[in-house]
């Protein structure tokens, strides 16, 4: 299986060989890797606690929805962010409550929300008006001037660099707080964390707020760092928390593998973009499909393989035992 | 680190912690009842009881994992609600639980940690460790993953875990039941140390006489929920202690395993061992029935059977003895056809198994009465009858539709059969008694003529009556010609029941030993094969 993956990424870079030269595509890929680590960060942290959550998808949805309706009525970029973040953690309410406190199958509740918000956002739409904008990039003198990765490393809009407090962030609270420690625990092994006098689930509802408040931060830069059309679409999202459930299983549960996963996912879906641009002709609805493909190879490779939380997935109802 | 505030004169009148009337009920079934218990500072406290007898909730209400629907708890002279495990922490009362509260995926400093609220600090939480550790003669190293430590080790940690929040008062709740004898026996040295040295007031909650009497100052015995009897240790005798822990006089030998006390009754197992050696020797001539040959799973990318060869003749009882998590959970789901081999193979009769095949060892002949029977064994919300012709549908099956009439008539005839208590064939499983539930598997292991019973810690969970009923069983099985594998980590009822006893570690084979060359002592000592390996990697750690 490895080495179909493997034939695929070589086969996929090596047929478009000035893709690998061409400043756009890394620029792109770029772009596509950080709005997904984002999600993949506050991904990471809720399976570390033993939620699957896929609701994260909901809450990037929530966090694009509201960044840019709040960008179109106060055209202050960090404010809208920070709506964005809060819609996240309002999506993250819902699922934490109704999966770690009703005990509620934690995936009928995430495919609910998924579905609910992503309908939600385009009723909303018809009653206020969102607007998305590339905030103009910000270029870090002669780093930016490297040839062939230096724009896409130093010359991005300014919310993409967002990513580089956040992401230490999410690794100091999961390895170096005592939250992060309990967080762990309840994930392997809830049992033991109870009896040890860990709120097992209150823990988990924490790592799903974390996840929300990231997830709807990536949502917000999504619509004011990326997309360049305006106006809100209900395409914008697209499945990318869905694709930052995969980079996690990717990273193997590490934070390392995670991002790596993001710059994976992110390779393709700027390839898909780019590809039309350097004027290769490829079938759109194939090109569109190359991330989930991808994807769905990479988790059935590594969702067997990779040491996972042991009680990922599983909901924690205190028994007799 | 000692048992600071009034002296040792003063505190041997005022009990560190008193239990008045406590009870708890889960439905109809009570399982304590107006329960009276003192725990004194310097002193180890035992709590004896048969499986399923009230002490481990006594021990969860203490903790505050289970709430009490009546009765107080009384703690230093005032009354004192526990709510939750973080309550009784504060209280000082911490606990080693029988199947520990340890987390694999952390290491050895942060499992300490967890559960405290005190400020985050890794060197200063090592640091600690490691004091605490040499203060108590425990070395370990803070760095390792728990997940890579014996289990030996584990409760090591786990004890560390509870003597560095300095509590006053320390339960253990079947603490050596993944130990090997040489690992107990070191427990039991620390303990009396914590005790004697510290003036800590220490609950040993075991079913196991012999250690009971061994560890103990004093002793409180518990029968279905009740307290039964209380005495010195120094007062009892393992028969009066039998006697009350039971409810009835009981035949040391025969309930020898279930009692832990093997080595009470010598004469009559030396009688018994000249009879065994001269049946053995008649067993030796007959055809091997059952042959596993280099078995090899490998999980996680451990090998969890290594190389296993065990050979069972026809009408021979074969004992795998081990302490708990060496592989025989393993070998048990290898025979219930759960697990691909990696390699070797598994023959019956000469003909070989298809491992990872659904149902491929039931076809060869192989009957498995399953460790858990709830998880692996049955089907609780399904009637008695269908439970019993769960694996043989087909035989019931008219146009490939179950025939109730011929299910229910052969539910009966087994029911009959294996003396099943139940409200009838329909009855759901779930009612029926720990010990019925098991004779509902015997019966449909044996119902359908089995080459091959393999069981699986057949009588844990069960009490003295059915441990009984379930021991004749197997011998019975075994005189009528099946080849018997009794896979179990109670020493006792190895000895009981075997013809031959090999012992396993890490999933291999690491001895064998005929009924008559087999002791307690020398099984012992091949179980502290696992010890010295043990010991060796306290080595490395230090």
């Amino acid at each position: 299986m490895i080495a179909v993956l493997g034939v695929v990424l070589a086969s996929a870079a090596s047929a478009v060989g000035d893709v690998l030269s061409s400043e756009a595509m890394y620029q792109s890929a770029m772009r596509f890797a950080i709005v997904l680590a984002f999600a993949a960060a506050g991904e990471w942290v809720a399976e570390r606690a033993g939620t699957l959550n896929i609701s994260i998808e909901a809450m990037m949805i929530g966090g694009a929805y509201a960044s840019a309706v709040a960008f179109g009525a106060f055209d202050i970029v960090p404010l809208a962010l920070l709506v964005g973040v809060l819609a996240g953690v309002v999506v993250a309410l819902v699922q934490a409550h109704l999966s770690h406190q009703l005990s509620i199958d934690q995936f009928v509740v995430g495919l609910t929300l998924n579905l609910f918000v992503l309908g939600l956002a385009l009723f909303l739409d018809s009653k206020w008006e969102a607007v998305t904008s590339v905030v103009k990039p910000t270029r870090l003198p002669v780093l930016h001037d490297i040839p062939v990765v230096g724009e896409a490393l130093f010359g991005q809009p300014w919310p993409m660099y967002l990513i580089v407090p956040v992401v230490p962030l999410a690794w100091w609270l999961v390895f170096r707080t005592r939250w992060g420690l309990e967080i762990r625990s309840v994930g392997d092994n809830p049992q033991s964390a109870d009896v040890s006098g860990i709120h097992v689930n209150r823990r988990r509802r924490e790592s799903i707020m974390v996840a929300g408040a990231f997830a709807g931060l990536g949502g917000g830069v999504l619509v004011l760092g990326q997309i360049s059309i305006a106006g809100y679409e209900s395409g914008h999202v697209g499945l990318k928390g869905i694709i930052a459930i995969a980079a996690v299983i990717f990273g193997g549960w590490t934070l390392r593998g995670t991002l790596m996963g993001c710059v994976l996912f992110g390779y393709f879906f700027a390839l898909q973009q780019t590809l039309p641009v350097l004027g290769y002709r490829i079938n759109a609805q194939l090109a569109a499909s190359l991330p989930y493909l991808v994807a769905l190879l990479v988790t059935a490779v590594f969702a067997t393989r990779t040491r996972q939380p042991r009680a990922l997935a599983q909901p924690f109802v205190r028994g007799l035992t | 680190m000692g048992f600071g505030g009034e002296g040792a004169g003063a505190t041997a009148l005022a009990p560190a912690v008193g239990l008045r009337g406590v009870t708890k009920r889960y439905g109809p079934v009570v399982a304590c009842a107006g329960v009276d218990l003192e725990l004194m500072p310097g002193e180890v406290h035992g709590i004896l009881g048969e499986n399923g007898a009230g002490k481990s909730t006594l021990m969860k209400i203490l903790i505050g994992l289970v709430q009490p629907d009546e009765g107080s708890i009384e703690l230093g002279g005032r009354d004192v609600v526990i709510h939750d495990p973080q309550t009784a922490a504060a209280l000082g009362i911490g606990m080693v639980h029988q199947h520990l509260s340890l987390v694999e995926a952390l290491t050895v400093w942060e499992n300490v940690l967890l559960g405290d609220a005190s400020r985050f600090d890794r060197s200063a939480a090592r640091r600690q460790v490691m004091e605490t550790a040499e203060h108590y003669g425990l070395e370990i190293d803070p760095d390792r993953r728990v997940g890579d430590l014996s289990a030996g080790l584990r409760q090591r940690v786990e004890l560390i875990k509870c003597l560095r929040r300095d509590p006053k008062i320390l339960i253990l709740d079947e603490p050596t039941s993944v130990l090997t004898p040489g690992e107990s026996e070191q427990l039991f040295t620390t303990l009396r140390d914590v005790v004697a040295a510290e003036q800590r007031a220490v609950a040993l909650v075991s079913h196991k006489l012999a250690e009971i009497l061994h560890a103990t100052d004093r002793i409180t015995i518990m029968r279905q929920g009740r307290v039964v009897e209380r005495s010195r240790t120094v007062e009892a005798t393992a028969s009066s202690l039998a006697t009350a822990m039971v409810g009835r006089h009981v035949n040391l030998r025969s309930s020898a395993a279930a009692l832990g006390v093997t080595d009470l009754v010598d004469d009559e197992r030396l009688r018994a061992e000249r009879e065994a050696a001269a049946a053995a020797a008649a067993v030796a001539a007959r055809p091997v029935v059952l042959d596993i040959d280099r078995a090899r799973v490998v999980h996680d990318g451990v090998a969890v059977l290594d190389d296993l060869s065990i050979q069972v003749r026809a009408g021979e009882i074969v004992g795998v003895a081990g302490v708990e998590g060496n592989g025989q959970r393993e070998l048990g789901d290898l025979l219930s056809s759960l697990v691909t081999l990696d390699s070797g193979s598994v023959v019956v009769n000469g003909r070989s198994a298809r491992t990872g095949r659904a149902g491929c060892m039931a076809e060869l002949g192989i009957g498995v009465i399953p460790e858990d029977r709830h998880d692996s064994g049955c089907v609780l919300d399904l009637s008695v009858a269908e439970n019993l012709v769960l694996d043989r549908i087909g035989s019931v099956a008219r146009l490939g539709l179950v025939d109730r009439k011929r299910m229910r008539a052969r539910a009966l005839e087994l029911m009959r059969e294996f003396d099943i208590q139940a409200a009838g064939p329909d009855a759901p499983f779930g009612s029926l008694s720990g010990g019925n539930q098991q004779r509902v598997v015997l019966a449909r292991e044996l119902g359908h003529d089995p080459t091959v019973l393999v069981a699986a810690q057949p009588t844990r969970g069960l009490d003295v009556g059915a441990i009984e009923y379930m021991s004749g069983r197997l011998r019975a099985a075994a005189d009528s010609g099946i080849a018997v594998l009794l896979v179990s980590t109670e020493l006792e009822e190895i000895l009981e029941l075997s013809d031959r006893i090999v012992v396993m570690s890490r999933g291999r084979v690491i001895g064998e030993l005929d009924r008559a060359e087999a002791t307690s002592e020398r099984l012992g000592l091949l179980l502290g094969g696992v010890g010295d390996d043990h010991d060796r990697s306290r080595g490395d750690a230090a």
